[in-house]
């Protein structure tokens, strides 16, 4: 597969994964806000503008049309959903002949449906409404890209590109929650209350299968250890770097183990952290040096997969 | 056959067929009668009715169908086609202020149709015409026997811009310099077919011929099926074996289609082939070259390309040899080519035959290679480079369109009847500052089509782009690409000139 297309498809699937998430927060944020105080309410945006790294586009007290309008519809916040559409759309057009029909044809639908809408059109109807449907098409995106490509190299490399992506996404995010990371904006929020971390499983879909595994015991030790080491939930750190250690052993067939080797290492390394870590060992402030390892180590894994696949220096393998 | 399965869709209802099977059931006369009312016979020949206003036999089935739809229905179905277009990415880009808008290529719903008997002459005429080239290009760019023996001047090939001096006695595989070729076909008022332009450099537009044809047949169904047109879906394949013949070996050629990216304005249109052919769609910076021989950078190492579709011209292909300041193509790609480790298609070069001024020798040389007549006439031709000719042109400029030698996509032209005093007298002077520069030819009518505007079905002046494939041996898909002039009365079809295009139908018959 050319370098080229490998990352454009590995970009592709790491803006559809964001676009997924921005708008699974919006619809979760603003369906769940009705329950809060408005302090509550105040604080738990003040986590979503954090997770999405958005602090730049969105000032300290901005009410929730205001912040939507940043996160989602802002052409000029890199990190807004339309942006992360239009730049997965941008990759896709870029290797339009590797995709499907049917995979195309849905993400530029969405993209161009995404053009004509604006903050004040979907406000005055229900707005979470309107970001679950965007998240559906995403989850049926998911599906056709699932069912009608080959599962080749190139999928692989929307496999990788989107399970880092959710790695780093929910680490953020947990990290917001253990109120580790300082906001870019005004002072911390207060710590979370029993209805936020339950916002924060469903921020990862991942409400129902918690309870299955934990009862509806809503704890905060269990949902970090949920989400963090679950091998079987879709949503968990665990399984995200397990899907980017099986991609990897699939995209560049043919080529020498020891060009392989740093980035399957790097993985391994990182895969072993999740496969034998357990909260209970996570305590004060080590949680915070996991989370933010977690992060790194994804960025590390990136490098190694881009110099060892797409920008190697073409003498080295002559 | 599966009549039973299909009978569920409303064209298949008695009315489409009635007229399909005996050709009449109307008296709906243009410019009289809806859908018809705005459309107006002039002194082009009319695709679709006669000159007293009857219907010709090949367009009968068509109009039955179009008197029984409802116009909001028409209406309709012009917008699922739009909707379709853009739906599938079929867009290009304009750029304005700080603004990139993806627009489509309007694309009109009613097809052009022609007979059988028709297509069987344009396709043995173009055939012809690319074969006299192909020798052409093989002579100029080899001993030049054409030039010495006084049929084509020596100064016009040599000091043509697009002359390649690198490429003479590079051996070109079976002499096909021209690999894809998009001849330019209008009809005279006579309804007699003439070539006005030949393409042979990086002709674009078949992704829409097949487009077209996908969204027409959805649009129409019924008549489609009845008129029996023939197929064109197989041009991807047809390429793939013109690319293939360009190698002597058949097994595991790596064939590739070089792109100048996703801004170019045919982007769509190199994804599209690639995807279809199943080949690699690169990019200038996808390819290197080493020890002569050409690779693309792949994530398991690089891989040898035998074969490179190229879609940049020529100027980029090679900033070593060309352009030094294009980013589009590959350093020492023509080192490779030269040395036979690559084969390109088009052939560096071709630029040179289809020069405007050469065209108006193309007869000369079909006469001159092949001992033939010319199936296919030109459009009167005057060179202004001869003087004779340059006093006449410019003494009837109000009558004629002068086009620059160099030029193509309807830039750097005038339409003189259309052109106001001043425009006329401000061309006049850029014509005797330079006439070699120019040519005169008259203005053509081209032929006019149905086509919908809101609220009914026009004519609109048309013109016919068929494609024409050589490498080891000739093949043409019987169709092409047809633009139309949408606004009324212009004659100017190119897309960058608020031109449309239309699915081509071809019938067996």
């Amino acid at each position: 597969m050319l370098s080229r297309v490998a990352d454009s498809l590995y970009w592709m699937a790491r803006y559809l994964e964001r676009a997924e998430h921005t708008s699974r927060l919006l619809a979760v944020k603003l369906e769940s806000m009705v329950e809060q105080s408005r302090e509550d309410a105040d604080a738990s945006w003040r986590r979503v503008v954090g997770a999405l790294a958005a602090e730049e586009s969105v000032s300290e007290h901005s009410d929730a049309f205001v912040v939507t309008q940043a996160l989602a519809f802002d052409r000029d916040n890199s990190s807004s959903l339309v942006s992360s559409l239009r730049f997965a759309r941008d990759n896709a057009r870029q290797v339009r002949e590797q995709l499907s029909t049917e995979v195309w044809e849905r993400l530029n639908g969405l993209y161009l449906q995404l053009q004509t809408v604006t903050i004040d059109s979907i406000w005055v109807h229900q707005p979470a409404r309107f970001f679950r449907d965007v998240m559906e098409d995403l989850y049926t995106l998911g599906g056709l890209t699932y069912t009608t490509l080959r599962h080749g190299e190139g999928w692989h490399f929307l496999e990788m590109g989107r399970f880092i992506e959710r790695a780093q996404l929910v680490s953020r995010l947990l990290d917001i929650h253990f109120g580790i990371v300082a906001l870019g904006y005004g002072a911390p929020p207060p710590p979370p209350k029993y209805f936020d971390w339950l916002v924060l499983l469903k921020f990862c879909t991942a409400f129902e299968p918690y309870c299955k595994e934990h009862t509806a015991a809503i704890r905060a030790d269990r949902i970090a250890q949920f989400l963090l080491f679950d091998s079987e939930f879709p949503h968990s750190v665990r399984f995200a770097i397990d899907r980017v250690v099986e991609a990897l052993h699939h995209v560049a067939p043919g080529v020498p183990p020891a060009r392989r080797a740093q980035a399957e290492r790097l993985a391994g390394r990182l895969k072993a952290a999740v496969d034998f870590g357990q909260f209970d060992d996570l305590t004060g402030s080590s949680i915070d040096k996991f989370l933010e390892d977690i992060s790194k180590q994804c960025e590390e894994i990136h490098n190694a997969v881009f110099s060892a696949y797409i920008v190697y220096d073409a003498e080295a393998v002559l | 056959m599966q009549q039973g399965v299909l009978q569920n869709t409303e064209d298949f209802g008695a009315n489409a067929m009635d007229g399909a099977m005996d050709g009449t059931g109307n008296d709906a006369r243009p410019g009289r009668d809806a859908p018809y009312k705005q459309y107006v016979l002039g002194a082009a020949y009319d695709e679709m009715f006669a000159h007293g206003g009857g219907v010709r036999p090949h367009y009968a089935a068509l109009n039955s169908r179009l008197l029984s739809l409802a116009p909001e229905e028409l209406s309709r179905r012009q917008q699922a086609c739009e909707q379709s277009f853009l739906q599938q990415g079929i867009t290009f880009t304009v750029y304005s202020d700080s603004q990139a808008t993806e627009r489509i290529i309007p694309t009109d719903l009613l097809p052009r149709i022609v007979t059988g008997q028709e297509w069987a002459r344009v396709d043995a005429g173009i055939k012809q015409r690319v074969t006299a080239l192909n020798l052409f290009l093989r002579d100029i760019y080899s001993e030049g026997r054409v030039l010495k023996d006084g049929i084509v001047p020596r100064g016009m090939i040599y000091g043509s811009k697009h002359y390649r001096r690198e490429m003479r006695g590079v051996s070109v595989p079976h002499g096909a310099y021209v690999n894809v070729c998009g001849t330019d076909l209008v009809r005279r008022e006579d309804g007699a077919f003439v070539v006005l332009e030949d393409n042979l450099r990086v002709p674009s537009g078949v992704s829409y011929m097949l487009a077209n044809r996908d969204v027409v047949r959805r649009a129409f169904p019924g008549v489609f099926r009845a008129a029996s047109v023939r197929p064109i879906e197989h041009y991807p394949q047809e390429l793939l074996t013109t690319l293939k013949s360009l190698v002597p070996f058949q097994e595991d050629v790596s064939i590739a289609v070089l792109t100048p990216g996703v801004f170019n304005s045919a982007y769509f249109e190199h994804a599209f082939l690639a995807r279809q052919m199943g080949v690699e769609l690169v990019e200038g910076r996808d390819l290197l070259v080493n020890d002569n021989a050409v690779y693309m950078r792949t994530t398991s190492g690089l891989k040898r390309i035998d074969v490179i579709y190229r879609r940049v011209d020529d100027d980029f292909v090679d900033p070593l040899i060309f352009r030094d300041d294009s980013e589009l193509g590959v350093p020492g790609i023509f080192n490779a080519y030269r040395a036979g480790n690559v084969a390109i298609a088009n052939a560096l070069g071709t630029g040179v035959a289809d020069d405007k001024a050469v065209y108006a020798y193309v007869p000369r040389l079909i006469r001159y290679y092949l001992s033939e007549e010319p199936i296919l006439e030109n459009v009167e031709t005057f060179l202004c480079r001869e003087e004779k000719s340059l006093s006449h042109v410019l003494a009837n400029l109000d009558k004629l369109v002068v086009k620059a030698v160099g030029e193509s996509g309807g830039y750097g032209m005038l339409v003189g009847p259309h052109a106001s005093q001043p425009e006329r007298d401000a061309f006049a002077q850029k014509l005797k500052s330079d006439p070699e520069n120019y040519i005169a030819q008259p203005t053509i009518q081209l032929s006019t089509s149905p086509t919908y505007v809101e609220g009914g079905v026009e004519a609109r002046h048309v013109d016919l782009r068929p494609f024409i494939l050589t490498g080891e041996e000739t093949r043409i898909v019987p169709g092409g690409l047809t633009r139309v002039a949408l606004r009324r009365g212009s004659l100017v079809v190119n897309s960058s000139q608020g031109g449309g295009s239309k699915d081509t139908w071809v019938l067996s018959e």
